[in-house]
């Protein structure tokens, strides 16, 4: 049996005429950290509800920590910790009381509890603030409270929607520092989502690209971006773009090209950005494309979700 | 079910802490008494061999105990709205125990609404009868009672979108609740079709009980009947928010 801490086969989630998720397959190895990347609406939340046992699917299976999220629901709840999008706290209790109100309901003993909330308090930060109450924390403090209460029943798997959603910047790199800690040091697996390309890159050691409710690209950030190609031209321009594109995939050291249909760019993957940079306006000019703006990079998970889906990714 | 009483804490703990609220319970209570019970009695005098104020007493701590469960319904609907309740849908807890919880901490709120009510009451003046048991009975009626309206604010609190719209629905239950009831006249002096109706509204039955057993008026209605009624109410409310609940979480 391989050892993954999440496996979904050919999830459906259909709420009335809406197909949120549409057969998604997920193999998470434990002990990894996997996000799912993809725009609002893509099925990343409902998949997350999916798998910690909020929804059922309408089709498919899944299993998690080694229990079927349907028929062992239960088990599945006691090996897993969630943080939900929203902010989900009560504003009149210390955060004290929200960590200790957590263990209680997973029946932790009182010396657990405390010795948990010590620990936990030092990990995300909060020591000071532990004996205020919510109302008057700032939104990282939430975000910091709330993982603090996700790992209070020291779970194996981790789900995160959207970790860092509304945080300043300050705050996310913290968030990332404690999530990479709690993979490295206790092994814990960690499922999140997000939207934001640069979470991705930093934290994930696999990205799974949702679109629709499908996996459309899955595999390692470097494998993914690389596989595009080593460099991208992205041409800015006006004119016969489609005509310009066809030419440019007919150069020998073109790997690929993209020209997504709500922007004016086009995307030129090739071997070496700065060798073939002539050559590729080239072929732009004499093909009724006038060029405005060029700019040569390393591709990004931004361009892959680009490739797969054939629209830009928006933070 | 430990899960149950881990959420009655939890709410009894907030309920304790926010001052609004227990200062409000408070000042509706003496309010209640003390403007209406003792205006009225001015006007009114006696009814049915009573004097006024106690003889309305039963119904204000009636209707007061609907202020608690409102009071109550209110957590569930914060809850539910604010995403809360994934918290407890998350852990390795029985559905029915997150339904429990609310339901005993609502309870909980109403009756120590109809307590104090009762409290203030007599301190105003109302004649109680001097007969402990039946005070201890038509405490229980109260709690049994209590338990009904909360299960009918928390039914509301499962489907309401909005405070906004909980309050709207709450409001609809309260008025008729109130004045098609025996609360503030006898049942004598109704016009038949409203005495029909009023037979209908299950609080005139504790409100007729509740009269007879701590304030010692003649019962104008059976002492049995009115237990029934009460407990079917009770059973009928708890059954109506367990399914609204169930519906509510339903993913």
């Amino acid at each position: 049996m391989t050892d993954y801490a999440i496996d979904a086969r050919g999830l459906v989630k259909r709420y009335g005429a809406i197909t949120a998720v549409d057969g998604l397959d997920l193999a998470v190895p434990a002990g990894t950290i996997y996000a799912l990347l993809g725009p609002n609406g893509a099925g990343k939340t409902t998949t997350i509800n999916i798998l910690t046992t909020l929804a059922t699917p309408t089709e498919g299976e899944a299993r998690v920590a080694g229990h079927d999220v349907r028929r062992e629901a239960a088990r599945v709840r006691t090996r897993i910790g969630v943080t939900f999008q929203e902010m989900v706290l009560d504003q009149d209790l210390t955060g004290r009381e929200v960590l200790d109100i957590h263990g209680r309901l997973y029946r932790l003993g009182g010396a657990l509890r405390r010795r948990r909330i010590a620990e936990l308090a030092e990990l995300v930060q909060l020591g000071d603030a532990l004996d205020r109450r919510v109302r008057g924390y700032s939104g990282g403090m939430r975000r910091r409270l709330e993982l603090a209460r996700g790992l209070m029943t020291d779970p194996e798997v981790l789900f995160l929607d959207e970790p860092t959603q509304g945080l300043d910047p300050q705050n996310r790199v913290g968030i990332w520092s404690y999530l990479r800690a709690l993979n490295r040091e206790r092994g814990m697996t960690l499922l999140l989502t997000t939207h934001y390309m640069d979470e991705a890159e930093e934290l994930a050691s696999q990205v799974g690209i949702v679109d629709r409710g499908r996996l459309v690209a899955e595999g390692a950030p470097e494998a993914l971006v690389s596989a595009l190609g080593a460099d991208v031209i992205r041409v800015r321009g006006s004119g016969e773009r489609g005509h310009f594109a066809a030419c440019a995939r007919a150069l020998p050291f073109v790997t690929r090209v993209d020209s997504p249909a709500d922007s004016e760019l086009v995307m030129v993957y090739v071997d070496s950005g700065s060798r073939r940079l002539a050559e590729v306006v080239g072929a732009a000019s004499g093909n009724g494309f006038a060029v405005e703006d060029v700019t040569v990079a390393r591709p990004s998970l931004g361009d892959v979700f680009l490739h797969h889906t054939g629209r830009a990714l928006r933070d | 079910m430990y899960a149950t009483y881990v959420i009655w804490t939890k709410h009894m703990a907030k309920f304790l802490r926010s001052t609004e609220e227990l200062l409000g319970l408070f000042l509706q209570s003496v309010l209640w008494v003390l403007l209406f019970g003792v205006g009225m009695r001015g006007l009114v005098g006696e009814v049915a061999g009573g004097d006024y104020l106690s003889f309305i007493l039963p119904g204000i701590v009636a209707l007061s105990s609907l202020g608690g469960a409102v009071g109550g319904g209110i957590v569930l609907l914060d809850e539910r709205l604010r995403g809360i309740l994934k918290e407890y849908l998350v852990a390795p807890i029985p559905r029915l125990s997150i339904l429990l919880g609310n339901a005993t901490s609502t309870a909980t709120k109403a009756l120590f609404q109809a307590g104090l009510m009762l409290v203030v009451g007599v301190l105003m003046g109302a004649r109680l009868s001097p007969n402990p048991p039946g005070w201890l009975a038509a405490l229980l009626l109260l709690a049994i009672f209590s338990v009904g309206f909360s299960g009918l604010a928390l039914a509301v609190a499962a489907v309401s979108r909005s405070i906004a719209g909980y309050h709207g629905m709450i409001f609809l239950f309260n008025l008729p609740l109130l004045f098609a009831s025996n609360a503030l006249y006898p049942l004598a002096v109704l016009p038949d079709w409203m005495r029909v109706i009023v037979l209908l509204n299950p609080t005139t039955y504790l409100i007729d009980a509740v009269r007879a057993l701590a304030f010692g008026a003649a019962p104008t209605l059976p002492l049995t009947l009115s237990l029934a009624v009460i407990v079917l109410f009770a059973v009928l409310c708890t059954w109506l928010a367990l399914s609204l609940f169930r519906r509510s979480i339903r993913g």
